[in-house]
């Protein structure tokens, strides 16, 4: 048996595992991190609404609290480091009754108590003037400056790429499959496809999974129990029709909210589901969302929807807090199960489990040379008309606009897959191509030849999320020649 | 920055674009520049290998390449210019294109006129909201068609579609024809959506099954598309759930409809027409932005190509008669507004001074109707209408001639009726 060592390897590149990657790039030590997916953020982190929560206490839950509180005041300086979209627009949660009202006065109380600056109840006129379109049956809101957006696959693979160009090795389309203890009691025996790597310390940041991970070593009894939120995005077109996250007091889970790009986002629902693969739609959800979103903004209309996506809470049915300690049976290994939100807090797990590990014994000197600072990705769309000369003149295929609803050049989808994009998702996640009006409906084709010509295999290799997701699976002719050989996607890969 | 002299710019060189080229062209305008972002002239015609096209306008029934070749050679004949792989992101209401390529970097024209001529894009699923989960595997019937002519490669073997609309039907005969099985054609409405002779001759000829009154009510797969479940609607098209069916299959194409492809003409301060979702155009075919006219596809969606060439024509002289000679245009007097069974009317406009070639979509399939301009001013019978095919009344300039002078508007209207 072929056994490589680490000091660390993290379990999952969700938000959770590469915030804790990079963290953790800042020391001398040696570490791993693994991902089944074939990309960063393809579990729940992709699909959150990533609102910047501003940490108003959460019923028994001190230690979410805490770190979302925490996590919103280190957000700032985490996107500025890595060069990613933070926008702190403040959001507004809704009173449409006395009842209501007494609510968020109660909520105001509790944030003051825990220093949350400037929160405000306003009146109907403020509200009025600050978000035009809000319904008329609002009577006052809770303003809660400090609240912001963000884009959870834009912070996740920056946060990735900054580990990496730290030192960290990140594994992609690497499943662990099974955790066992070491001959010398020492260590932790990881397992995956490629073989066993031997490791001081295992980080569980499965999300999802980090059940079925915990149980590889019989070490904790918790299980996971996902819990779907459907969201609806509509179009550019339809402007800002409101300014910051529009939620309600009435329901957790309600929103209306700006994206950074300049999308609209109506969500969420909260329902229970037993598959963790059941990421789909539904009727229901579309119907309750649309109405929930019309009480809050009545002119949102159905009409201007161009995407329809649901993602996954991992919500451990163990507390109603996070789990972030080393397990009591096995302390080498770390559980790290945020469930939700967990976007917000993601920085300051990140320190805490730094923390974890110190504690366990594991010995962290820092860097001299650990660079904090990642580099965005040009953005043509971005750019002025003398920027955009230059750039073209220095490399032409950013003349060649590919996404023509978001304006995304061949230049930055290259640059993509330079950066680490495999899939047509990965390309789209880095670059915004495919997320516009169409859908990658016109660029869709160009972006899968571009991956083919860059990564150099055949088009029909090419595949939209990793695994068996290949878009077009025959050359033409190709049935007819065979009379048609046996194929439904999965004995191609 | 590149600054290039042009009299006319096109935008999109489709059969509209290149159609609208060539009359200005002839008509004595100097400096005519079509810019394009394909490779390629043509438009979509480039893709569309099957033939039905040009019956009305060479009398011959020919395939998409070989009637954009016809328009192609001429153009080039007569020493239009053409920037290809250049696409025009924004317009100024004052006509200042800006445009990008990968050879002239920037490129900004000022011309005296412009005509958009950017044809439509496909509807897609998050347009029409289908259920389910979100693999690879789903297309629109336009990118498919793409795939398997210009590309080379067949999406899935076993394909479920989605409505009913021409390039729906052409790909499923082409599928069947490359050895993919279609397994069922689903359609909302009790009839389908595209011409009567596809239906004809892409489905019922190659036995492909057809579900009116369907939809698609789930997605089944996370990495490939694995299943569709379809089910019948209620008049309110509420899914009946009793109703349904799931169907093994490996792709889903959507063929769903089509919609003009307007964001530079709002950038352009362009009035559009929320039912066509098109530039409100008058009888010359120009935009409330004087100097900018448009045809084909970008101002309402044609079924068949032969009028898109017709309007593209249209807009050409009329661009051309702008440029060498304002005063010829007259004022637009009329409005014309779409009355009972008519869903739209392109132009909106007429001046009443020349003979009207009005386009219209009825709103529903019928048998026996009549088609009625103004009160009783002009009738026409028709023995069949279908909303897929669009409607060609002209109004002679000797019947305008007798309109009083007060006339202003003209309801067009489409009823059950003989006579
Ligand atoms: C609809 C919705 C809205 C949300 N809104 C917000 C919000 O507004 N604000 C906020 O802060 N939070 C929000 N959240 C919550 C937030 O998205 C999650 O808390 C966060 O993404 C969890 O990150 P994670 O890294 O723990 O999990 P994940 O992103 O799921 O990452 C876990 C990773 O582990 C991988 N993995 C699993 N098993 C294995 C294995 N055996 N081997 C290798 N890899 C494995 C998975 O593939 C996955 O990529 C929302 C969530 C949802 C679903
Ligand atoms: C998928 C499909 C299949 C069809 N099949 C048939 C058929 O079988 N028979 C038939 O008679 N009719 C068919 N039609 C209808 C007919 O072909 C179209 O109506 C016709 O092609 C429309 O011509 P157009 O010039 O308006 O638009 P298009 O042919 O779409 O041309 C528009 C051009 O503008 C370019 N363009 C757009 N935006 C920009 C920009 N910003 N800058 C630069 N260039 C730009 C595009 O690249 C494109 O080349 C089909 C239509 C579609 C959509």
């Amino acid at each position: 048996m072929d056994i490589k060592q680490t000091d660390v390897i993290i379990i999952g590149a969700g938000i959770a595992g590469t915030a804790i990657a990079r963290e953790l790039s800042q020391y001398e030590i040696d570490v791993i991190l693994m991902e089944k997916e074939a990309d960063v953020s393809f579990g729940s982190t992709k699909a959150s609404t990533a609102i910047i929560h501003p940490g108003l206490p959460v019923a028994d839950a001190p230690l979410k609290t805490k770190l979302i509180l925490d996590g919103n005041r280190l957000f700032k300086q985490l996107a500025n480091e890595l060069d990613v979209t933070f926008k702190k627009t403040g959001e507004l949660t809704i009173a449409k009754n006395e009842n209501e009202l007494q609510e968020l006065k109660e909520m105001k109380r509790q944030a003051d108590a825990i220093k949350i600056p400037e929160v405000e109840v306003i009146n109907r006129k403020k509200l009025q003037s600050m978000e035009p379109n809000i319904t008329k049956e609002a009577i006052a809101a809770l303003s809660i400056p400090t609240a912001g957006i963000a884009l959870p696959f834009e912070i996740t693979i920056a946060l990735a790429e900054n580990a990496s160009q730290n030192g960290v090795r990140i594994l992609l389309n690497t499943e662990v499959t099974d955790i066992s203890r070491g001959a010398d009691n020492q260590s932790l025996l990881v397992k995956t496809a490629c073989g066993y790597i031997k490791t001081r310390f295992v980080i569980n940041a499965a999300g999802l999974f980090a059940d079925q991970i915990a149980a590889m070593l019989n070490a904790d009894d918790f299980s996971i129990s996902p819990h779907k939120g459907e969201e609806y995005l509509l179009d550019k077109r339809v402007g800002s029709i409101v300014n910051q996250p529009i939620l309600t007091v009435a329901s957790p889970w309600v929103l209306v909210m700006p994206t950074v790009d300049g999308n609209i986002i109506l969500g969420t629902t909260y329902t229970e589901v037993n598959n963790k693969a059941d990421s789909a739609t539904t009727l229901d959800g579309f119907r309750k969302i649309i109405n929930d979103a019309k009480d809050l903004i009545p002119i949102i209309s159905p009409k201007d929807i161009i995407r329809s996506f649901a993602g996954l809470r991992a919500m451990n049915t163990h507390t109603s807090d996070y789990i972030i300690e080393a397990s009591k049976k096995e302390p080498k290994l770390i559980n790290v199960v945020l469930g939700s939100p967990g976007i917000t807090s993601a920085p300051a797990v990140a320190k805490m489990v730094v923390e974890i590990l110190s504690d366990q014994g594991l010995k962290l000197a820092k860097k001299p040379n650990f660079n904090p600072q990642r580099e965005k990705m040009l953005k043509f769309s971005e750019l002025s008309d003398e920027e955009r000369k230059a750039l073209i003149a220095k490399d032409p295929r950013y003349g060649h606009v590919v996404c023509r609803c978001e304006t995304v050049t061949e230049g930055e989808i290259v640059e993509a897959i330079r950066r680490g994009a495999r899939t047509v998702d990965g390309v789209k996640y880095r670059t915004r191509a495919g997320m516009g009006r169409c859908q990658g409906g016109f660029c869709g084709p160009r972006v899968i030849e571009i991956l083919a010509r860059e990564l150099n295999i055949p088009v029909t290799e090419i595949t939209k999320k990793g695994k068996n997701s290949q878009s077009l699976l025959f050359k033409s002719k190709e049935l007819l020649k065979k009379g048609g050989k046996d194929n439904n996607g999965s004995s191609k890969s | 920055m590149v600054l290039q002299k042009a009299d006319l710019v096109v935008i999109g060189a489709g059969p509209a674009g290149v159609a609208a080229a060539i009359k200005a062209k002839e008509m004595g305008v100097n400096n005519v520049i079509i810019m394009e972002r394909a490779e390629q002239l043509g438009g979509l015609l480039h893709q569309c290998i099957h033939n039905g096209f040009g019956l009305q306008y060479f009398k011959e029934d020919l395939t998409g390449p070989e009637y954009a070749y016809n328009f192609i050679e001429k153009a080039k004949g007569l020493g239009i210019k053409f920037l290809l792989e250049t696409m025009a992101l924004d317009i100024s209401p004052k006509r200042e294109i800006t445009a990008v390529s990968n050879k002239e970097g920037i490129i900004n024209l000022h011309p005296k006129a412009i005509i958009l001529a950017m044809g439509c894009r496909e509807r897609t699923r998050g347009a029409i909201n289908i259920p389910g989960t979100r693999p690879a595997g789903i297309f629109t019937a336009g990118v498919a068609q793409r795939f398997v002519n210009v590309e080379g490669f067949i999406p899935g073997k076993k394909v479920v579609i989605l409505g009913s609309g021409d390039v729906g039907m052409i790909m499923a005969r082409r599928l069947t024809l490359e050895g993919v099985k279609v397994e069922a054609m689903v359609e909302i409405l009790p009839y389908v959506g595209g011409l009567i002779r596809n239906e004809v001759q892409c489905i019922h000829d190659f036995n492909i099954p057809l579900f009116l009154e369907h939809t698609v009510v789930d997605v089944h797969g996370t990495e490939r598309v694995k299943a569709v479940t379809i089910a019948k609607i209620d008049k309110d098209r509420n899914p009946i759930y009793k109703t349904k069916r799931k169907i093994e299959c490996d792709t889903l194409l959507l063929s769903v409809g089509l919609i003009p492809e307007n964001e530079l003409s709002l950038k352009a301060g362009i009035k559009l027409d929320p039912v066509t979702g098109g530039p409100i155009v008058d009888e010359t075919m120009q935009t409330n932005v004087s100097g900018i006219f448009a045809a084909g596809n970008v101002v309402h969606v044609h079924d068949l190509v032969d009028y898109v060439s017709f309007e593209g024509e249209l807009a050409g002289s009329n661009a051309a008669n702008y440029i060498l000679s304002q005063a010829l245009f007259p004022k637009m007097k009329i409005n014309l507004k779409a009355g009972e069974g008519i869903r739209y009317i392109v132009p909106s406009t007429i001046s009443g001074q020349k003979k009207a070639t009005l386009y219209m979509r009825v709103l529903k399939p019928d048998r026996d109707v009549v088609v009625k301009v103004g009160d009783d001013f002009l009738r026409k019978h028709l023995p069949i209408v279908k909303p897929s095919e669009m409607l060609k009344i002209i109004i002679p300039l000797s019947k305008l001639k007798m309109l009083k002078d007060e006339t202003k508007e003209l309801t067009i209207s489409c009823t059950k009726g003989r006579k």
